[in-house]
């Protein structure tokens, strides 16, 4: 038995040790916002925070998180409600900003790999709460294991949406 | 059912039944009828209906319900495009004049629950998608209604926001349709299982361009608001009751058989077991873990026949010219040729002759394929995937297992965009999953790994062109020669059905259908009709090593977003801009000069201003070919594909010590007539652009002699966001063409003779060969 704290709760999951995150959030945990890109650690569609830094649940043991919190996209609405104090029933009702501006900017296309540009997206405004675009462009090709990699090619919509949620953020919606 | 067809009517042409009296609900749903040939080949055609929409049951396309919502139905699956979601909501909200609001259910791609068939292309249908004729029907149908409820002429009743007025009376469609079952019958032929899917006949009036409300605003996609929100079910996301997992260990090359499946290691992994269909070896077990494991212990443990049957890719050009059949297949001609170019190439005041030279691209979606296959003790098989033709899958698999179509059910989910690989049915995974789940009695979950995506999968055909141009001494192009030659590109053969030795269609060869055949079309609209002597020719061949395979798979190809004419709209453009500068004329000049659309000079005088350029011939003065240092220089591309016109400026920087190229900026217009739906058009053409930019200066699939040998992002690289340039995209609404054309396809082809081009402008070289990849380069400016 492994105990895990995704999102903000304890979830005991029987799994080996060196089971890939990934498939324990997806196929034990029912945590579908990560997806399987490459199972190499060089796209980010599997992306997830981990303690606050985005890290790649397919390449991450399931043992070698125990004891860290871990954030899916599920979680980033939670995640946002309890950085800014709302009440349970405000954060139900809530997107993170960063969702809010995916959606306001109509950002995917196919929207595969989206999860891990959130995912990126958040970590970086945490950090950093107004990005210039050369700041967004390095975080999203240099700071992670790998560049997080789309096909699709919405990376203008995911500059701009990073700097929508900039926005929102600093308006505290 | 008969009953439903009492009262019958007519209502221009379309037959509108009704049942009156339903205790509850009610609504208007419309159905369809077949005319001319059966839908569907394969089957008789009351089995085709077991599960799939029967026109006797009125099952419909729309559905008017008595809270005035509205469901629309389509057999296209979204690939990220998003038209389902947008554009097709706002053409029936339109056609019916209901508010965007009102279609609150769209249902698309299953089989079981769709009207149409088709694929994820094509989706404004020449701006008359099924969809706009079945609302337009649907529109008469509820005027008739009104008139005859209201007792008020047809022609005195006008419709705003779902509300039938006219002589100061007025109903709501709810209320037209409450506590009636009516159907409306409308004309539709095709078959279903082919390519195309289903058309909609007839000629119902439509809504004037001039009255629309709805079309041209920038709704927003719902589906993304659930995406983004980890609210969709995706096909990866599908887990059904006693479902085991697999991996499937492809054979060791493209033309590998079976010597001996490696056995299990029941210490290590208790629960799987592998499956052997002939050349098709798969690793079943009841966690993903354990497949992914034991699929990596029996491939290690499973003996292969050795193959080399390929010319690998440093010798492909040479065995395309050299070896490659081009004689089986009929040479085909371009509609637009005229003329007698022979005399005039040999008298040419100036002349430009070259080869251009293209390589084979793979589609690289963002995810490996993967279905669920589910073969019921009954023997009906449902698939859950992420596919472009449903419907053609349905016929492929009900081909491979030697049954009808009817027995054959595709749940269609959201997945990662593959750009045409499943256009024609399958993209990999579906029928592998099928064939697992018979052998083992339950549903069973095949997902690709990353390599097996890259090396398993079908590719975009190499391609090569011979190109004359004739200049007289104005400086003008007086004639213009093609011969493309490329290996056939829509093999739908379901890889999985092929590795068991079970029938399939057939491969592509000299005799096939439209689509399985060699011969290549002329798929590049002819632009330049001033030009007053014009001779494309298209030569074909089959796709090489699959002959030559033991187990028939070679190269396998299938269309690419762009088929067939980005082969061919590359060299054309990039000879165009060589003519330009051998004229010593403006390259876009020079094509305005060319063209006589107004809608292809609007494009090109578009991009000329929207990305400042300066008008003068190419190259630029004092180009250089050698340094560290960074060279500046443009070039243009034009294309007509759909009934859009588009045309793009790249603006680059290249550094000839190293051959590396870098977009600056990229400046792209397009006129695709109605613009439905901006924003979305304009997200579209932007990924189009960047997957442009990543055809022209990355991709290029590189294979031996036995088979591909990229196997994960860094063999085969896409573009990161820090090589993004700025991009500009122009919008042209032109209503008074009167219909919308696509913009999904055309933008990735658009930047790589553009990107040429300027690599000429800058250096005075020219690099006829893509990718424009450093190395290339580099050999080009030296040479």
């Amino acid at each position: 038995m492994i105990t895990l704290n995704v999102n903000g709760a304890r979830r005991d999951v029987q799994a080996p040790d060196d089971t890939p995150l990934l498939y324990v959030l997806r196929n034990h945990l029912q945590l579908i916002g990560p997806q399987f890109g490459c199972g190499l650690a060089q796209c980010g569609a599997c992306a997830v925070l981990v303690d606050g830094k985005e890290a790649r649940s397919c390449v991450t043991s399931v043992a070698s998180v125990v004891n860290s919190e871990i954030t899916t996209l599920e979680g980033l609405p939670a995640r946002w409600a309890k950085q800014k104090g709302l009440s349970a029933e405000q954060a139900r009702a809530t997107l993170h900003p960063v969702q809010q501006a995916w959606i306001e900017e109509q950002t995917p296309q196919c929207g595969f790999c989206q999860n891990g540009m959130m995912i990126k997206a958040t970590e970086l405004l945490e950090s950093n709460p107004n990005p210039s675009v050369a700041q967004i462009k390095d975080a999203f090709t240099n700071s992670g294991p790998s560049p997080n990699l789309c096909r699709c090619g919405t990376y203008v919509a995911i500059i701009e949406a990073v700097q929508h949620a900039a926005t929102l953020m600093a308006k505290g919606r | 059912m008969a009953s439903m067809s009492e009262n019958p009517r007519t209502a221009i042409g379309p037959t509108l039944s009704r049942r009156q009296f339903v205790k509850a609900g009610g609504a208007l749903v419309v159905g369809f009828k077949v005319i001319g040939p059966s839908i569907l080949k394969a089957s008789a055609k009351p089995a085709l209906f077991m599960n799939s929409l029967d026109p006797a049951l009125g099952s419909s396309w729309v559905e008017i319900h008595p809270d005035n919502t509205v469901l629309i139905r389509t057999g296209k699956s979204d690939f990220g495009q998003g038209s389902t979601f947008t554009a097709y909501r706002q053409i029936v909200a339109e056609e019916l004049s209901v508010p965007f609001e009102a279609i609150t259910t769209v249902i698309s791609g299953d089989t079981d629950r769709t009207p149409d068939g088709s694929g994820a292309f094509d989706f404004l249908g020449g701006g008359t998608p099924n969809i706009r004729k079945a609302a337009a029907y649907t529109y008469q149908a509820l005027l008739d209604l009104a008139s005859e409820k209201l007792g008020v002429a047809k022609d005195k009743l006008s419709v705003k926001d779902g509300v039938v007025s006219g002589a100061g009376k007025s109903i709501s469609y709810g209320d037209l349709v409450k506590n009636q079952q009516l159907t409306l019958t409308i004309p539709v032929k095709g078959e279903l299982t082919s390519i195309m899917g289903l058309t909609i006949e007839g000629n119902p009036p439509m809504k004037p361009v001039s009255a629309y409300t709805i079309i041209g605003k920038s709704f927003k996609n719902s589906v993304i608001s659930s995406k983004v929100g980890a609210k969709e079910t995706w096909a990866t996301d599908v887990r059904l009751p006693g479902m085991l997992h697999a991996r499937v260990v492809h054979p060791k090359t493209l033309g590998s058989t079976l010597v001996s499946a490696g056995q299990i290691d029941k210490t290590k992994f208790p629960n799987s077991q592998v499956v052997v269909k002939g050349n098709l070896v798969g690793v079943v077990a009841p966690t993903e873990w354990e497949a992914i494991q034991a699929a990596e212990q029996v491939a290690g443990a499973t003996k292969w026949t050795d193959w080399k049957g390929l010319p690998g890719n440093e010798k492909l050009h040479k065995y395309l010219r050299d070896e490659a059949d081009w004689t089986s297949a009929t040479v085909t001609q371009g509609e637009g040729n005229k003329g007698d170019v022979a005399p005039l190439l040999a008298s040419a005041h100036k002349k430009h002759s070259a080869t251009y030279q293209l390589s084979y691209m793979k589609h690289a979606p963002i995810g490996p394929t993967m279905a669920v296959g589910d073969v019921k003790p009954d023997g009906t098989i449902h698939i859950y995937t992420h596919n472009q033709n449903p419907q053609a899958l349905r016929g492929e698999i009900a081909i491979m297992l030697k049954t009808t179509p009817d027995h054959v059910i595709v749940h269609s989910f959201p997945g990662p965009g593959h750009y045409g690989r499943s256009n024609g049915g399958n993209a990999g995974a579906e029928d592998e999953a099928v064939l697992l789940s018979q052998a083992v009695g339950k549903p069973v979950r095949v997902q690709w790994m990353r390599a097996d995506d890259l090396q398993w999968s079908t590719q975009s055909s190499a391609a090569y062109s011979d190109i004359q141009v004739a200049l007289n001494e104005k400086g003008k192009i007086a004639a213009y020669q093609v011969d493309h030659y490329m290996p056939a590109m829509q093999d739908d053969r379901p890889i999985g059905a092929v590795l068991a030795g079970l029938p399939t269609m057939a491969a592509p060869n000299p005799h096939g259908d439209s689509v399985t055949n060699t011969a290549n079309g002329i798929e590049d609209p002819w632009v330049y009709a001033p030009i007053l002597n014009v001779a494309e020719h298209g030569h074909g061949t089959y796709q090489v090593g699959e002959k030559a395979s033991p187990i028939a798979v070679g190269l396998r190809d299938h269309s690419m977003r762009t088929p067939g004419q980005f082969q061919q709209n590359y060299p054309r453009e990039l000879a165009i801009s060589e003519a330009a500068a051998l004229a010593g004329a403006d390259s876009i000049q020079f094509r305005i000069d060319h063209a006589s659309e107004e809608r292809a000079t609007s494009v090109l005088k578009a991009v000329r201003d929207a990305s400042g350029w300066d008008t003068r011939p190419s190259p630029r003065s004092n180009p250089a070919s050698t340094g560290a240092t960074l060279l500046r220089g443009r070039g243009v591309s034009l294309m007509l594909r759909n009934g859009s016109y588009w045309a793009c400026v790249c603006q680059i920087a290249v550094t000839p010590s190293s051959g590396k190229i870098v977009v600056e900026k990229y400046t792209i217009a397009v006129d695709p007539g109605i613009v439905v739906n901006p924003i979305a058009l304009k997200r579209n053409v932007e990924g189009g652009a960047i997957m442009g930019i990543s055809h022209a200066l990355f991709e290029e699939v590189i294979f031996n002699e036995s088979g591909i040998t990229q196997d994960d992002w860094i063999s085969y690289p896409i573009p990161t966001m820090s090589d993004i340039p700025e991009i500009k995209v122009v919008l042209l609404n032109n209503p008074k063409v009167g219909a919308y054309g696509g913009g999904s396809e055309a933008a990735n082809a658009l930047a790589a003779p553009a990107i040429a081009a300027a690599l000429h402008d800058a250096t005075g070289k020219i690099l006829r060969r893509l990718p424009l990849k450093p190395a290339y380069v580099q050999a080009a400016l030296k040479a």
